[in-house]
């Protein structure tokens, strides 16, 4: 029941055309109805209220009262606000350090323990652990191994001689130390690579070997293109994730103190949230809101786009 | 599947969500649910309104302390809380602003509630213009602690805290110790310690970031600059590395190694709780300080007494199934014996004046006895709260951190902060 010609989308390739039997139909049907507690729960709950949003971020819209049309006033006062840009800023930062980091660190630590030696299941379930620790619980945690005066991590680094710095108090360190506080709980994304190292076929490897190939050769040239698309993939939920970024810099502000020192931990969401719950700016917190879905919908896209080039499907 | 077999599906998957969404909440109407924004000790406060649940046989269910997120929601929504108490009169506003709570003025008198009975300046939190927007339920106010031990060590009278703002300048060169690498060891004073105090300092300079009669936005004003450059002078003497590195190993807020329980900062604006049992007499009952209120400049001895009160204040959302059980309610949380019995628990200041000759206010101590009478004081006054309150007090800690931790000009960065809030102002206010 194929179409032969390839259908495409922005560029990107189609499910060949369904032709509606009555057969297909009752199958549809059943799917539905299987699939009516999410649909519902998606309608209700996602897609409406991203609908609505959109609709808000062209009002004036506090809570109760009916929302006023201004129009594009909202994107045009996000635009020329300084706490937006500031946000914007410092998520980026995030997007550009930490996952990018993140993706190479996990896949060290993947490749590690994906080694054959003794105990290695031990390792394994120790890397994965801190991922199971509760963010706001992990967080706080992280606030006393970074305490500048007594907090271990200074402590080990005055050992060898350098003055370890103030940290979350410091505008400087504040996102370098969220990011590490992120790479600590990278277990998911580890486990992902781990069982893409897996995959990886024995006898290519081998044959590499065969042929002369070193370590790092095979590396280079088997694993990383082999695991090409476990990388998009950990690639993209991590961006999104951090373009997300709120529990951690919620917990390290406090309440009262968000986005402190000065403006550093400020990321887009926690801007977002001041704006919708504490300002009760709901319209202007939606325009906020539908400007990052843009912009994550781009990345992302682009990603993919650029994604044929250095990422290899073997199926 | 047969079509019939879908039918049947189907009839029973929407009977199924229908049922699940009916008995979700059962609708009570003897219980009134009251969700309070603070709360350490959610029995206490529980058990506080069973007392209600035995006077009238009124259930009360109390949800403490409720999560930020979730109260815009049930405000707009159509099952409210009955009372909702805010940790602050500042939201109070903006939700009447909204039409989310009531004018409370009928509630009031269905309550039959006496309003004499009040201290003017926490109440002022939740007056807008003519109209109540809230009640006040216990309040905070901030004086001077010092430490006599180390008044002592450092030469000065233990028994004599400064008497201006001027003198503690002095004091506190005196009582910080320097170590030979530079480092902080011990510090005098440090103005925003353990936060913010800057409504407490602009206040005995004379003003405040809005009008008196919350009618302008005043956030460049002389006093907001002298606040804030005779804050800088700490940061600017000691070095802003240097006393955030001191800072940054001081113990927990609420444990025996909080910084004045140590010793390593001599002087500090704190709370009344903190002469309470849940703090000092528990954390340090060995720490020998003294309270006093916070001295005013030199040149304005009349500005002696100042403090600021800032605290609870409960609402009654628009939404609300039962008005008048809600107006009783809250005239009962609002009778005297009922403060006395929850701001004693809590050792904070009382609201009501009655409340505050109760002897168990008096068992707290001749320090917390300090805190009440200065709720008398002629120079008492309270945050003032506008519509937009959240929103400027970020942006005035941030003007404040900027100044304190960058160095930066307070007139320029008032006035940056001023420009950009007027119109907001303005137009929140209606003008």
């Amino acid at each position: 029941m194929e179409n032969s010609t390839e259908r495409k989308l922005f560029g990107f390739k189609l499910p060949p055309k369904t032709v509606w039997t009555k057969r297909a139909k009752s199958d549809l049907r059943t799917g539905l109805l299987f699939l009516s507690p999410w649909l519902i729960g998606f309608l209700a709950f996602t897609l409406y209220p991203m609908v609505v949003s959109f609709y808000y971020s062209f009002t004036i819209y506090h809570s109760k009262r009916a929302p006023e049309w201004v129009g594009l006033q909202n994107y045009a006062n996000l635009f020329a606000d300084d706490k937006f840009w500031i946000s914007l800023n410092n998520t980026l930062y995030m997007v550009a350090i930490a996952v990018p980091l993140g993706l190479f660190a996990s896949f060290v630590c993947a490749l590690l323990l994906n080694l054959k030696v003794r105990g290695q299941a031990f390792y394994r379930v120790i890397y994965f652990l801190p991922s199971i620790v509760p963010t706001v619980a992990g967080t706080i945690l992280f606030l006393w191994l970074l305490n500048p005066q007594v907090g271990l991590v200074n402590t080990v680094l005055a050992k060898v001689g350098i003055d370890g710095p103030n940290w979350m108090a410091d505008p400087n360190w504040s996102k370098p130390a969220l990011i590490l506080l992120g790479m600590w709980g990278m277990g998911g994304t580890i486990i992902i690579y781990l069982s893409g190292l897996q995959d990886v076929p024995q006898s290519l490897i081998e044959a590499a070997e065969l042929d002369g190939a070193n370590w790092f050769q095979r590396l280079w040239h088997i694993t990383i293109p082999m695991v090409s698309p476990i990388t998009l993939f950990n690639l993209i939920t991590g961006m999104i994730g951090m373009f997300q970024y709120f529990a951690q810099a919620y917990v390290v502000g406090g309440g009262d103190s968000l986005g402190r020192p000065l403006n550093s931990t400020l990321f887009y969401s926690v801007y977002l949230y001041q704006n919708a719950f504490l300002y009760l700016k709901m319209g202007y917190a939606s325009a906020m809101a539908w400007i990052l879905f843009i912009i994550i919908l781009i990345l992302t896209l682009l990603l993919l786009k650029v994604s044929d080039r250095f990422t290899y499907y073997s199926g | 599947m047969s079509k019939k077999m879908f039918g049947v599906l189907s009839v029973l998957l929407v009977a199924s969500m229908l049922l699940t969404a009916c008995g979700a909440k059962p609708a009570d109407e003897n219980v009134l649910r009251v969700w309070i924004q603070w709360g350490d000790n959610p029995q206490q406060i529980q058990e506080l309104f069973d007392k209600y649940t035995a006077e009238t046989g009124i259930k009360v269910e109390v949800t403490a302390p409720i999560d930020d997120d979730k109260v815009l929601p049930a405000l707009t929504g159509s099952n409210p809380p009955d009372i909702l108490v805010l940790s602050g009169g500042d939201a109070a506003k903006s939700f009447y602003k909204e039409g989310l709570v009531l004018e409370l003025s009928e509630s009031i008198t269905t309550g039959n509630i006496d309003m004499t009975d009040m201290y003017e300046p926490p109440l002022s939190q939740c007056r807008q213009g003519d109209k109540i927007v809230c009640l006040p339920w216990g309040t905070d106010a901030y004086a001077l602690f010092w430490n006599k031990d180390l008044f002592e060590a450092a030469g000065l009278d233990p028994e004599k805290p400064p008497s201006t703002m001027e003198e503690l300048v002095e004091y506190a060169e005196k009582l910080t110790v320097v170590g030979p690498d530079g480092s902080l060891e011990q510090v005098g004073f440090i103005p925003n310690h353990s936060w913010s105090h800057t409504d407490l300092y602009v206040r005995n300079f004379g003003g405040f970031w809005y009008s008196d009669d919350g009618s302008a936005l005043t956030a460049n004003s002389q006093a907001m600059i002298d606040a804030l450059t005779w804050q800088q002078q700490f940061y600017t003497k000691y070095g802003v590395d240097n006393l955030q590195a001191f800072a940054s190993g001081f113990g927990e807020y609420s444990s025996p190694d909080a910084p004045f329980y140590a010793g390593k900062v001599a002087m500090m604006v704190e709370g009344e709780w903190q002469v309470g049992p849940n703090f000092i007499p528990k954390l340090k009952p060995e720490l020998n300080y003294g309270v006093a209120a916070f001295p005013p400049p030199a040149d304005h001895p009349e500005r002696a007494g100042t403090i600021v009160n800032q605290g609870t204040a409960v609402v009654i959302p628009t939404g609300v199934a039962d008005k008048e059980a809600s107006a009783k309610l809250l005239a009962w949380m609002m009778s005297p014996a009922i403060v006395a019995e929850e701001f004693c628990y809590n050792a904070n200041l009382p609201t009501s004046k009655k409340a505050a000759e109760a002897q168990c206010f008096k068992d707290l101590g001749e320090k917390f006895q300090v805190f009440v009478d200065l709720m008398a004081s002629p120079n008492a006054y309270a945050v003032i709260t506008t519509p937009i309150s959240f929103e400027m007090n970020d942006a005035l800690g941030a003007a404040e951190e900027a100044i304190l931790l960058t160095g930066a000009d307070p007139k320029e960065t008032l006035d940056a902060v001023q420009a950009e809030f007027e119109p907001k102002f303005k137009e929140a206010m209606g003008q």
